[in-house]
């Protein structure tokens, strides 16, 4: 018996009684057939929950996207999606999402304020953002702008370099941006390329990616696995990755720094590094009398009084490191994991360890991701001069100049810069996709966020975030865009993925790259004009960029093919570092840095706070592998199987306070309080409690995530970027999870 | 098509998910119902720092002695004839419950909308379409697999940690147990 799909719903009672439900809001929108159709299509695509942005495909019946699965010859998702990508019809379907644009009527904002919306078309929303931006400018200058949004895509950057933007924040400083810094002085370039499935030893300092689901990592620590790799995790907390460990090893919250300088100095004091990586490619030879010196000073029993880990296992385990290669010691995408004022030194440290191992851009080592070269708008239609960037930046970064020179952050000192350095300095805000959640203390920032006069913010969910708007715009989900997504996680040669759109715009969406056209035609248009005149068309553009990156003829042929990659052997790297001075060779001492305000080496330096009579727990944050950060609590499946977050803690520290399961506690830090219910788990030390990050959302608007949970950043007390100067924290890690506190039952 | 069981490698899974979205989306269940048809369970064991965890992916077993089937007092649930997957006719169910409470697996789950029982139905629609079903689809380790049940059930242990004893019921899933390779 052939069953069609209709029939079969209906015996199991799943789908046709269910479907429109799903769709909600946009059931009148797609108006679905009165009978589905039996013809089904396939579209390729990319997700776009996270980074790496897996290929994925969807399929199609009435016009209405049904199923979302992973694209088989896809290097990121070899064929398949995690939960987040697999669920991403909830998002592009989400009856919440921001539909046309809107303008405040009530004048007082807060996150309990009811903004009183009212539609309004994007011609008036666009006229009107001109208008303030170019008021802003006329009376306070440029350094009166404050966007906050990523330097992407191109033509958004465009439309910021043209406006002379100076305060462009984003939120690096807490995930990759020391590793950014790190990099570029040590190594030479980005390593986010972990060639895991042949290496031999696997060290990972608080590096929890395999509870992070994304699965090209994963998935090459488990392939390492099944070699017969050996992995190690340092880690308070026994976590998915844990599981996937040979050993797992518990430290004292922020003292991974302490064991891996201590491995530094064992590795050298004992002369095993790689001798021919480390003579041929490296400053070593030129540096060796101050790198020896230097760290003497760090050995195994050093470390011991400070990260709890025994002696002999650091220096076991660093020889097992350096002699039963190949070796890597992951760092990019450390997150929340090991995010304390140490980690700017952490990150060079790990670096140097790679470094000794011989397997910068090595088999089994971190090497450098082989890539398509997609042109940006500027390669294709070169522009005029951009105006010099005159001003402060509102988030003092201009004291660290090595993050300066990577062009990231720093959201950490946001809040402390628009309150304290510079109040009142900042007169128009333009966000465009990130919520307030993601901030130390989003509690200061909705303060500093109503200093401003007038703010705009581009989103897909009526975020707390928009409710501090003066106008909302609504932007098109990763399903609904055209785009050329490069491989360069696993990039050992390379791939390109067509993200194509599944599915029309919704309702009135458009891409932030359009706004930046619309917006640039009103303020600067000599800026979005092709060489004949015309303004810039970004479909036509992806067209050029696409012929460019010999991806296809156009756009159209590309799609076409899904999937285009070059294959050539992969050669290793033989010149690294090229600033001034480096000669190409990797770094372990980098003389640069000194007159950058940095140390050459990394030295030994605390976390921000230890545990005192006051607050006498550690606080640590965390992200679930079932969401990203703070963008997904609204998705209806990922909602139900993670809707709020709990103060974990082991059941040793809620007997001695009397606390049992599911029971509400206060949690106190020096910057606030939360409550919520208490979870017991053997997976946490007795001296830490644990909170998930992403919850707390305050927007009701959010009908699935509003209202639900706590803010783990409450507890994080802002830091400010004298902080960071004074702790030796050049590279601006953002202390995210650098936090003392007490708790107490209700 | 014949019979089929599952195979599932609880070492590989990394808690994603994403059988359990998959499992949402292609069958169309709403959310907030209390239907989690394929679910993952983590469950830790042992005193801190001599903890572990163990990931455990579960649905419906389509157990060849089905206690759900037996003890339904409408005869709902039926064997399907060309697979002996186990389903539930949504005209006959009046949601008693009895199913959920004999099943030693948590398969069959009570829909507060339709006051209905409802469960995985081995994605039998996916599978004449020559398809896998949509968890196994999506799985990115190969935590959760399945194949012909003459194959399957030759290839690893009955039982795993936290799994109810199968003698009784005899549920149509092994497990593999071999611990990874260590070479030194």
């Amino acid at each position: 018996m052939a069953l069609t799909r209709r029939d079969w719903l209906k015996t199991t009672g799943a789908g046709v009684a269910a479907a429109p439900a799903a769709l909600g809001a946009f059931e009148q929108y797609f108006q679905p057939a009165a009978a589905p159709s039996a013809a089904v299509t396939k579209a390729i695509s990319c997700c776009g929950i996270c980074s790496p942005a897996c290929g994925l495909q969807a399929t199609i019946q009435d016009g209405v996207v049904r199923f979302i699965e992973g694209l088989p010859g896809d290097a990121h998702g070899l064929g398949h999606l995690c939960g987040k990508g697999a669920a991403s019809v909830n998002y592009l379907y989400d009856p919440d999402r921001l539909k046309y644009p809107m303008k405040r009527t009530n004048p007082r904002k807060g996150f309990n304020e009811d903004p009183g919306w009212v539609r309004i078309s994007w011609t008036e929303a666009l006229d009107e953002i001109a208008f303030r931006m170019k008021q802003t400018i006329d009376n306070y200058g440029r350094e009166a702008l404050l966007f906050v949004t990523l330097p992407s895509p191109d033509l958004w950057l465009r439309f910021m370099n043209a406006m002379g933007v100076v305060s462009r924040i984003d939120h690096r400083d807490e995930c990759f941006q020391t590793d950014m810094v790190i990099q570029r002085y040590t190594t030479g370039g980005k390593t986010w390329c972990n060639d895991f499935e042949n290496s031999k030893y696997i060290l990972l300092f608080g590096w929890d990616i395999v509870a992070k689901a994304k699965i090209i990592y994963a998935n090459g620590i488990v392939e390492a696995r099944k070699k017969g790799a050996k992995i190690v995790h340092f880690s308070p907390n026994y976590t998915a990755t844990s599981r996937f460990a040979n050993e797992w090893i518990p430290v004292k919250p922020g003292s991974d720094l302490a064991i891996a300088l201590a491995m530094i100095q064992v590795i050298i004091s004992e002369n095993i590094y790689n001798k021919e990586f480390v003579d041929n490619y490296t400053n070593f030879g030129r540096y060796e009398s101050e790198i020896r010196a230097h760290f003497a000073q760090y050995t195994p029993e050093w470390a011991e009084t400070i990260s709890g880990v025994k002696a002999a296992d650091i220096r076991r385990i660093a020889r097992e490191f350096a002699t039963n290669g190949p070796a890597i010691a992951p760092a990019h995408k450390k997150t929340l994991c090991a995010n304390y004022m140490n980690g700017t030194q952490l990150v060079h440290a790990i670096s140097i360890l790679n470094i000794l191992a011989g397997t910068i851009d090595r088999p089994g080592g971190r090497y450098f991701p082989r890539t398509h070269s997609i042109p940006g708008v500027d390669a294709v239609y070169p522009p005029p001069a951009y105006p010099a960037k005159s001003g402060r930046r509102v988030d003092g970064r201009d004291k660290l100049p090595l993050v300066n020179e990577v062009d990231a952050g720093l959201f950490s000192t946001l809040a402390d810069g628009m309150l304290n350095k510079y109040p009142g300095m900042i007169k128009f805000a333009f966000w465009n996709a990130y919520t307030i959640l993601a901030f130390p203390n989003p509690k200061t920032m909705e303060e500093a966020m109503k200093t401003v006069d007038f703010t705009v913010v581009m989103d897909f969910i009526p975020t707390d975030t928009v409710n501090m708007a003066d106008i909302v715009l609504p932007s098109a989900m990763y399903l609904e865009v055209n785009d050329a997504v490069a491989r360069d996680y696993n990039a050992k040669y390379p791939q390109t993925v067509a993200r194509t759109a599944v599915s029309a715009p919704a309702f009135e969406t458009r891409s932030i790259g359009w706004v930046a056209i619309e917006l640039g035609k009103r303020l600067c248009p000599d800026y979005f004009k092709t060489p004949d005149g015309s303004w810039i068309n970004p479909a036509t553009l992806l067209d050029e960029k696409v012929k460019r990156a010999g991806l296809g003829e156009n756009f159209a042929d590309f799609r076409a093919k899904g999937i285009v990659e070059t294959k050539q052997p992969f050669t290793p790297r033989t010149s690294f570092v090229t600033v001034s001075g480096a000669e190409g060779k990797c770094q372990i001492y980098v003389p640069q840095f000194p007159a950058r305000g940095a140390d050459p080496l990394p030295k030994w330096v605390p976390k921000r706070e230890e545990p005192n009579e006051h607050y006498p727990y550690y606080y640590m944050t965390f992200i679930p592998a079932i969401h990203k950060r703070n963008t997904t609590q609204n998705m209806a499946i990922l909602n139900e199987i993670m809707p709020t977050n709990h103060a974990i803690i082991n059941p040793a520290m809620a007997k001695k306070h009397g606390i049992s399961e599911g029971q509400n506690v206060l949690v106190r830090s020096r910057a606030g309080q939360i409550e919520l219910p208490a979870h017991l788990s053997e997976t946490v030390p007795p001296d830490v409690v644990m909170v998930a990050h992403g919850f707390g959302h305050a927007s009701r608007a959010l009908s699935k995530a509003g209202g639900k949970g706590v803010r783990d950043g409450d507890l994080i007390a802002n830091p400010s970027i004298d902080d960071f100067v004074k702790a030796g924290n050049f590279g601006g890690s953002s202390c995210i999870m650098d936090a003392v506190c007490s708790i107490e039952p209700l | 098509m014949g019979t089929y069981g599952w195979l599932i490698d609880e070492k590989l899974c990394i808690e994603c998910r994403a059988c359990e979205s998959a499992c949402k989306t292609w069958n169309q269940l709403e959310t907030g119902v209390g239907v989690r048809w394929r679910q993952v369970r983590v469950r830790e064991m042992g005193v801190y720092p001599q903890v572990r965890q163990q990931a455990l992916t579960g649905s419906c077993h389509h157990c060849e002695n089905a206690w759900c089937m037996k003890v339904c007092p409408v005869k709902a649930i039926w064997r399907r004839a060309e697979d002996g997957t186990v389903q539930i006719d949504q005209d006959k169910c009046v949601g008693c419950q009895q199913c959920a409470m004999f099943c030693p697996y948590g398969a069959p789950q009570f829909n507060v909308r339709t006051r209905k029982m409802s469960k995985c139905t081995f994605c039998v629609d996916r599978q004449e379409q020559g398809l896998d079903p949509a968890c196994v689809t999506l799985c990115p380790t190969g935590a959760l697999q399945y194949g012909p049940w003459e194959e399957i059930q030759n290839k690893g242990s009955e039982t795993t940690e936290n799994f109810a004893p199968p003698r009784q019921t005899r549920p149509r899933v092994r497990f593999i147990k071999e611990a990874f390779p260590v070479s030194r």
